[in-house]
């Protein structure tokens, strides 16, 4: 006996089909965030590893980054610089490539991984409406980046715990597993983001780095925005770097890394090798709780009039004009940062010099934008 | 077209065709969040519609599976017997019953900080004792609503807190005794206000005749099987996380709903399914729904002029402005809420300890889970004692929802006196 | 875990299908069929 079809069959059907239909078009641009970016390092490059160089468990694995090196010819001091952290802060990311597509290195060694948390940039946060890319224009073209999520890949993790308890034992939100700043010092058998976290440390540990800097933004009404957060084992590098940023007149705030406040670089480096731990926040309006319609010229330009009214109500920890804080201020700024640490470190223990060339003028990417500095796309 | 206008737009349209054509909710808002994508200009963006909808996604898990393991207790006869146990217990003095109930519903949300999870759960285990010993249906479902939302703000865990903590890099310690200070009077005072006066106390005989049948003697110890199971794996939860990865909430109801089929009167695990799937549909796709609505808030800027509205208020008014705009805007969710709103106000208040500060916004936050359309608490109370009109239960928890938003104020204000006598 | 999850996911979708097609009401089958994009999306670890 033929059973026959009805009505709402069909449009069950129908129904199956659009949702199909739906996941193929969403999902072609979710997958587009897949694709990786490109960087054109400076002839200066020694060598390109991976983090599973350092922890080969993570081989193959969607946390598996690039690490580039710069060895100088000369023995002295070896530093680490860590962008990507965070995909939805740009500047610290930027600031990581800026660096590894000019410097030279004469003296000493450095290791640059500007995307450390890889799998952070092949997802957006929901809720957030970000743009999945922004892109910078150079002489030669435009060239574009990826604008991730805070956090691990939900697909590349999942699922979360209810509660995440962190390697010094204290409770957390679930979604924080996913938190490469709040996983150190990473677990071995640990979830993915734990394993990136473990292998960052392997790597600081096998290098013997001597300075390690996690480069991130920060909402502008957050208190930690433009500043130096500093390991107690670096309280005098970085007071040596604040003065000479501020003889550049580069204000910027000096903040203790709290003792309570485990599984973040600033502390667990610090804590776990004997590496100086230092991380440096600028601010980011596009990453704030205030911001007005996301955008790639929010992310780029820094513009944001709901910013300004804050600013007015005297509820931001950074001056805030209706020019906004560009991401060439807030990468300039970083740069600086660097620049002075490093000078910093030589000052305090010229065995631990390092000597850079081409390093990209802060003043200049400020004045003239970041594009000058970037190779052109190919 | 302005920000507000767009949003305006969308709330009118939600309302249009909610009201007016009687679409279902979660639907109404997928096209609101459409319509106003278009008057935003920002075309169809599907890309923004899903993405936002997966805010949910680990919600929708733990609904679902929730619903399921309701359903197998229910089928295998779980429910009834643990009803008629519970009533053979607590059925001689009025106070007693009432914070015990209380405390019951409470449990399941202080140990995973979700509302849903614990009226869900000892929620409806406990609907049906209360209205066999004289509470109305909606008064019923108002006390387990506002027991599961106590439950959630209430230690050791509370994810609200976690929320706004990790915003502004405060360690979720030292959080119990301002959580206990909120929650403990909050408790006595709601149950009483909600139950004393129409809850009965019955003679054993009385007391006999509305007993459900109890499968007690036919299946013994193994009935319990599947709530011990449950609640052991919850409290296990983070113990085990050095050895072992966390199941997470939607593994232990699924492990609770198979260990269900063993223990008692057999049924087809596949018709409890569906039936789990029909029950939960509407808020799955208000969920969905609800998820679109607010990336689409964001992308159109919306939401930045929602949070810039509130907190340019005059500091007289600020904490009118977190009384209504944090229960208001929970009805996006009241994780939500702690994230968007609480972060800033945590910020604003920075003068005053962020320990208490955030422990009392917890609590404020909290009554986002009364807000429709999502209110997720109402809703499922409402459910679970069979109640169409989740309404009529939100009424009822008004009063008790003043007195949590009194209390949130009140430890706001007196933060500072707190902070020295703990 | 992932694993179990994954099997999680499909053991729903397998329901939400079953459940689509025996549903009368069309608005009914509309909400379904939203909450499905979600669970497809997933299940082929896209989102």
């Amino acid at each position: 006996m033929k059973e026959k079809i009805k009505k709402h069959h069909l449009i069950a059907l129908c129904l199956l089909c659009l949702t199909g239909t739906l996941c193929w078009l969403t999902g072609v641009q979710f997958l587009s965030m897949r694709k990786t970016d490109t960087f054109y390092p400076s002839p200066g490059l020694s060598a390109q590893t991976k983090l599973s160089d350092y922890f080969p468990q993570l081989a193959d694995s969607p946390g598996d980054t690039a690490v580039y090196c710069f060895r100088g010819e000369e023995e002295g001091g070896n530093l680490l610089i860590l962008g990507g952290t965070h995909p939805n802060e740009p500047a610290g990311f930027i600031t990581a490539v800026l660096l590894l597509e000019n410097i030279t290195v004469s003296r000493g060694k450095i290791f640059i991984i500007p995307q450390a948390n890889l799998s952070g940039f092949t997802h957006d946060d929901p809720f957030e409406g970000n743009p999945q890319k922004f892109s910078l224009e150079t002489p030669g073209g435009r060239r574009w980046f990826r604008f991730g999520s805070r956090l691990t890949n939900p697909t590349h993790q999942w699922p979360d715990p209810t509660l995440f308890t962190n390697a010094a034992g204290q409770a957390l939100s679930g979604a924080e597993v996913r938190n490469l700043n709040r996983s150190y010092p990473g677990k071995e058998k640990g979830h993915l983001t734990e394993q990136i976290a473990f292998g960052i440390m392997e790597l600081i540990k096998k290098e013997e780095i001597d300075l390690s800097l996690d480069l991130h933004e920060a909402a502008p009404e957050y208190p930690v925005v433009n500043a130096i957060v500093f390991h107690e084992n670096s309280a005098e590098l970085a007071a040596i770097a604040s003065m000479e940023l501020q003889m550049e007149d580069i204000d910027i705030r000096m903040e203790a890394s709290p003792p309570s406040l485990r599984g973040l670089s600033h502390r667990e480096w610090g804590d776990h090798t004997p590496s100086m731990a230092i991380l440096l926040e600028t601010a980011n309006a596009s990453h704030g709780r205030l911001k007005g319609k996301p955008s790639e010229a929010l992310i780029v330009e820094g513009k944001d009039p709901n910013y300004v009214k804050a600013s007015k109500l005297g509820m931001l920890f950074v001056p805030y004009s209706k020019d906004g804080i560009p991401i060439k201020e807030r990468v300039a700024r970083h740069l600086a940062a660097v620049n002075a640490l490093v000078s910093g470190l030589r000052e305090l223990n010229p065995d631990q010099a390092i000597d850079i060339g081409n390093f990209p003028p802060a003043q200049t990417v400020n004045e003239q934008g970041i594009g000058l500095y970037l190779h052109p796309p190919k | 077209m302005p920000e507000y206008a767009i949003f305006l737009s969308m709330v009118v349209i939600f309302a249009i065709l909610a009201m007016g054509l009687k679409l279902p909710i979660g639907v109404s808002l997928v096209f609101s969040a459409l319509a106003g994508a278009l008057l935003g200009g920002e075309g169809l963006a599907l890309r923004h519609l899903v993405e936002g909808s997966f805010g949910y996604f680990d919600t929708i898990l733990i609904i679902v599976t929730a619903m399921i393991f309701m359903k197998v207790l229910q089928a295998s006869g779980i429910l009834d017997t643990i009803t008629a146990i519970l009533l053979k217990t607590f059925y001689k003095r009025k106070v007693t019953l009432l914070l015990t109930v209380m405390a019951i519903v409470m449990f399941p949300g202080m140990i995973t900080g979700s509302s849903t999870a614990a009226v869900l759960s000892t929620g409806a285990l406990i609907a049906p004792v209360l209205i066999k010993l004289g509470l109305s249906k909606v008064k019923t479902a108002a006390l387990i609503a506002m027991g599961g939302i106590l439950g959630m703000i209430a230690p050791p865990v509370n994810i609200l807190v976690m929320i706004m903590g990790g915003g502004v890099d405060m360690p979720y310690i030292g959080l119990t005794i301002p959580l206990l200070i909120i929650v403990i009077p909050l408790a006595i005072i709601i149950s009483l206000w909600l139950g004393y006066k129409d809850i009965q106390i019955l003679d054993y005989e009385q007391m006999k005749s509305i007993l459900p049948e109890s499968y007690s003697q036919e299946y013994g110890f193994r009935l319990s099987l599947p709530v011990l199971v449950v609640i052991l794996l919850m409290i296990g939860q983070g113990f085990t996380s050095s050895f072992m990865p966390d199941i997470g909430i939607p593994a232990i109801f699924l492990v609770g709903s198979l260990v269900g089929i063993f223990c008692a009167r057999p049924f087809n695990f596949f018709k409890v399914t569906q039936d789990a799937m029909k029950e939960s549909m509407p808020i799955l796709c208000i969920l969905a729904g609800v998820g679109m609505f607010i990336q689409i808030m964001t992308l159109t800027g919306g939401r930045g002029w929602i949070v810039m509205s509130f907190l340019s208020l005059p500091p007289v008014l600020l904490y009118l402005g977190i009384s209504i705009s944090m229960p208001l805007f929970g009805a996006v969710s009241a994780y939500g809420s702690a994230s968007i709103l609480g972060v800033p106000f945590i910020l604003a208040l920075i003068n005053k300890n962020a320990i208490i500060t955030s422990a009392a916004l917890s609590a404020i936050a909290g009554l986002g889970d009364l807000m429709p359309p999502t209110a997720l608490a109402g809703i499922f109370a409402a459910q679970i004692v069979g109640e169409k009109n989740y309404f009529k239960v939100l009424r009822y928890c008004l009063v008790p929802a003043l007195f949590e938003l009194a209390m949130g104020i009140g430890v706001l204000l007196l933060a500072p006196v707190i902070e020295k006598i703990i | 875990m992932k694993i179990i999850y994954h099997l999680i996911v499909l053991l729903l979708i397998m329901n939400l299908i079953w459940y689509l097609f025996r549903e009368k009401q069309f608005w009914t089958q509309v909400s379904i069929a939203i909450v499905l994009i979600m669970f497809f999306l997933r299940l082929f670890l896209i989102k």
